[in-house]
Order: structure tokens, then C-alpha cells, then sequence
């Protein structure tokens, strides 16, 4: 049966190569602005930055050889956080495909893997939708 | 009338993208939309004065420019180095506008 799409005020979609350019930060920032101002929001990754949620990631980015004490979060660890401070506001979608072909099927929790074919469907749900990272 | 929100992450140095975008904005304008740019990531740098010669024509055609203060702090970029009459914003004034129902919204 199929899963329920939640309906949301903006869709993020994050399309382009993720640590290229500043696009991950702007998403986040975006987001939690959104989220802050009361609204129902849903990201959408396709390509590698299907990778942001990736288990394999773990709670932490590697350690930093010239501050061996400090530790900094790793991306999968800041999108759990931040679904956990806005239930039933923020959700996080993985393109199924993408994240398959690069590796990255095995994803945390608390993201939902969904099919390409899905896609327009998550459109139609959001009142509106920016495509971040591509032109 | 619209209102369009129109943000601009790749600024001049990515080619002549930045400038066709500028010169949507400033079309849409021309047409008497209500119209806001909002450079933000290396886009803030199309704020430095000749930078991008599209952004003066879109000021003067009653275009809005707002630039992401969090993107120009790491640039190095203060308010003084930026043309005039732009206007430095944080992402809630971001937000804000995007939420508003009459406004559409395209990233470049």
C-alpha cells in the first residue's frame, strides 16, 4: 500500500553535488528558518547528496588531526537532530535509486528511502518547491 | 502582478548564467511584477559595485536586491564594499518572503 505524503508549505529539493558549493549549509539554513517560522517542510535528496544520511556516516566526521579533541558532527547526525526537534513538520526524503547506485542504501532511521517514480507525487504535495544545486 | 522571489547562488564568476538570471529578474520587472533577488553563497559577490552591470538595471527598474549576510560575512564582504542600495537580509527575512502565498520561488 502506498505510504502517505505529508502535505508541506515548501519542498527542498537538493539535486547538485552537495559539497561542491555552499548548497548543504543554504539547505540547512533554509530549513530551519522555514521550521522555525511554523512551517511544514520536506527535503528531497537525489544524486550524491543522497549521501548526507548515509549510516555508514556515524555521529561524527573524522577526526581533525590539528584539534584532536573536537569533535564535529557529521551530517547524518545534524538531519536526525533536526528531525527529532520538528516532529511532524520536517521529513526527509532519500531517492531510492540514487542512493543505490552510489552506495548509500543503507540509510538512517529516520529518513524515508522513496522511488523516483514517486517524486511528482511529493511535488504536488508541497505548495511550493525550490531545486537547490542545479540550474 | 506576482511576486517572485528569485535567488541567485552562483554569482558572476560562474559564467554568463548569473547575468541571463539577472536579466529574468529585471524582464519580470520591466512587466511590473514585484520583484526580489536574493544573492546568496558566492551570489553575494554580483553585490560588489561592477561586478554584475545586470544588477544596476534590475535597481533601477524597481527590483529589490537582498543579499545573505551569513554568505557575505565568509566572503569578507562587508555592507560598505556592496552597491548601495542593496539590502543585507538573514534567512529568516528569507523564510518570511517565501512563505508568503502570492510569491514564486526559483533557485539558480
Amino acid at each position: 500500500m502506498a505510504r502517505p505524503i505529508p502535505a508541506t508549505d515548501v519542498l527542498l529539493n537538493l539535486f547538485g553535488a552537495p559539497h561542491q558549493s555552499d548548497l548543504v549549509t543554504s539547505a540547512l539554513r533554509l530549513a530551519t528558518a522555514l521550521l522555525d517560522r511554523g512551517a511544514r517542510v520536506q527535503i528531497w535528496t537525489c544524486g550524491d547528496a543522497t549521501g548526507l544520511t548515509s549510516a555508514a556516516l556515524g555521529d561524527t566526521k573524522p577526526r581533525d588531526l590539528t584539534d584532536l579533541e573536537r569533535r564535529h558532527p557529521s551530517t547524518a547526525l545534524i538531519v536526525r537532530n533536526l528531525l527529532a526537534d520538528h516532529p511532524d513538520r520536517l521529513y526527509w526524503y532519500v531517492c531510492r535509486f540514487c542512493a543505490d547506485d552510489r552506495g548509500a542504501a543503507d540509510q538512517i532511521p529516520q529518513v524515508s528511502k522513496r522511488s523516483p517514480f514517486l517524486f511528482a507525487e511529493h511535488v504536488k504535495a508541497a505548495d511550493k518547491a525550490l531545486v537547490m544545486g542545479v540550474c | 502582478m506576482t511576486d517572485h522571489l528569485l535567488i541567485e547562488s552562483g554569482g558572476p564568476q560562474t559564467g554568463p548564467a548569473c547575468e541571463r538570471f539577472v536579466g529574468d529578474a529585471t524582464r519580470l520587472a520591466g512587466d511590473g511584477h514585484r520583484v526580489v533577488l536574493f544573492l546568496v553563497e558566492n551570489g553575494v559577490t554580483a553585490a560588489l559595485p561592477g561586478a554584475a552591470p545586470g544588477i544596476e538595471t534590475f535597481l533601477r527598474g524597481g527590483g529589490e536586491v537582498w543579499v545573505d549576510t551569513f554568505s557575505a560575512a565568509q566572503r569578507a564582504l562587508p555592507a560598505t564594499d556592496l552597491a548601495a542600495d542593496v539590502r543585507m537580509v538573514e534567512m529568516d527575512d528569507v523564510a518570511a518572503k517565501l512563505l508568503e502565498p502570492q510569491v514564486r520561488a526559483v533557485w539558480h
